[in-house]
């Protein structure tokens, strides 16, 4: 839909763009910067180099896809068992993409413009964007979008590169408490989304299947606990609506 | 191939960039196509969901680097005990990393 009080049809209005950088100074900003915090320390842990962190962060800019690589590097885990695992757990993406994407569109939008826009994609960019994109004017919304996810990488790949070059001078004890951040924050992060109890049981069985697979099966551990208990789950939602329904 | 095997570089993109980055460049090639609401969607939720929580379990149970030092029944503890602070404490999140970040380090002085 072309908006009619705008004389100028065919480009972006780039104030917009301003508008979208504020989404730093929002408390879930704040929330995903300290998130990596944690995640910077549990990479370099890992023993990835500063350059690979920097390299890492806003190319792949998807924290379960960050974390799942790392646990691919400390396990040793073979390049497809990880690209496997992260593309099992990156499908989210396309559901908010197809969300977001019509809404971002002005007239004279091509596909190109908003294939390059996608890959600032994560949730907290995507949550602020639909928040305000209905105020915004259709020229104003792809730059807002813009806005909003370059700041917030530029923002997070900062922080890690600071945490990164100052956790040698830090106490090891320090260092641990860091790096358990990780697991705290995506703990209660995941519980908080798993709305249905299918997601629910999916979280516990992962929980329990992840260990034991990392004894039977090393290389792919994470795969086959999501594969395993992800199916699972689901069975378990298949059988008990097919129960109610009959 | 592992990561100690492949270049760097080359194991992040083929392992990490481009599984993540498909899914977007698919959203925008298929917006329309797909009823987001899909049961199929369900499905991929729950998979994603029990990866996720694989790696928190691998992450809690065989850490490397610093948290090792950390006895296993503490970091075990400390993380049950953030994430039931979660959902008892309706879902602050603040809260409940203070009380895995306190029992982690509290439990290590006293062990």
């Amino acid at each position: 839909m072309p908006t009619p009080d705008l004389p100028d049809q065919t480009g972006y209005e780039w104030r917009w763009f301003a508008a979208g950088l504020k989404g730093i100074f929002t408390l879930p900003a704040l929330i995903l910067m300290s998130t990596f915090v944690g995640f910077a320390g549990l990479a370099r842990d890992a023993g990835l180099t500063l350059g690979q962190l920097v390299f890492m962060v806003p190319t792949i800019w998807a924290l379960p896809s960050h974390i799942l690589v790392v646990a691919g590097i400390t396990t040793g885990a073979g390049v497809l068992a990880t690209a496997l695992a992260v593309a099992l757990a990156s499908i989210r993406m396309l559901p908010m993409t197809m969300a977001l994407m019509p809404r971002l569109r002005a007239n004279h939008t091509r596909q190109w413009h908003l294939l390059i826009v996608s890959n600032f994609i994560a949730i907290t960019a995507w949550l602020f964007t639909l928040r305000h994109v209905e105020d915004i004017p259709r020229n104003g919304r792809l730059p807002f979008f813009a806005g909003a996810g370059s700041v917030l990488i530029v923002g997070v790949t900062a922080v890690c590169a600071v945490v990164h070059t100052f956790a040698a001078s830090l106490p090891p004890l320090t260092m641990a408490a860091l790096t358990f951040l990780t697991p705290l924050y995506f703990a209660a992060m995941i519980y908080g989304n798993a709305k249905l109890p299918s997601e629910r049981l999916s979280m516990a069985l992962g929980m329990f299947l992840g260990p034991l697979f990392v004894i039977i099966l090393p290389e792919a551990n994470v795969l086959a606990a999501g594969l395993l208990g992800g199916f699972s789950a689901y069975a378990f939602r298949w059988f008990h609506r097919r129960r109610s329904a009959a | 191939m592992a990561f100690a095997d492949l270049n760097p570089f080359v194991y992040v993109v083929l392992a990490g960039v481009i599984p993540t980055a498909i899914w977007r460049w698919a959203g925008v090639l298929a917006v329309g196509g797909i009823d987001e609401d899909a049961e199929i969607l369900v499905l991929v939720r729950c998979i994603a969901t029990a990866l996720v929580a694989a790696v928190i379990a691998q992450l809690v149970l065989f850490p490397t680097g610093a948290l090792s030092q950390i006895p296993m029944p503490v970091r075990v503890g400390a993380a049950v005990a953030g994430l039931a602070t979660h959902i008892l404490a309706g879902h602050r999140l603040w809260l409940s990393v203070l009380v895995g970040e306190a029992l982690l380090l509290g439990g290590y002085w006293l062990a």
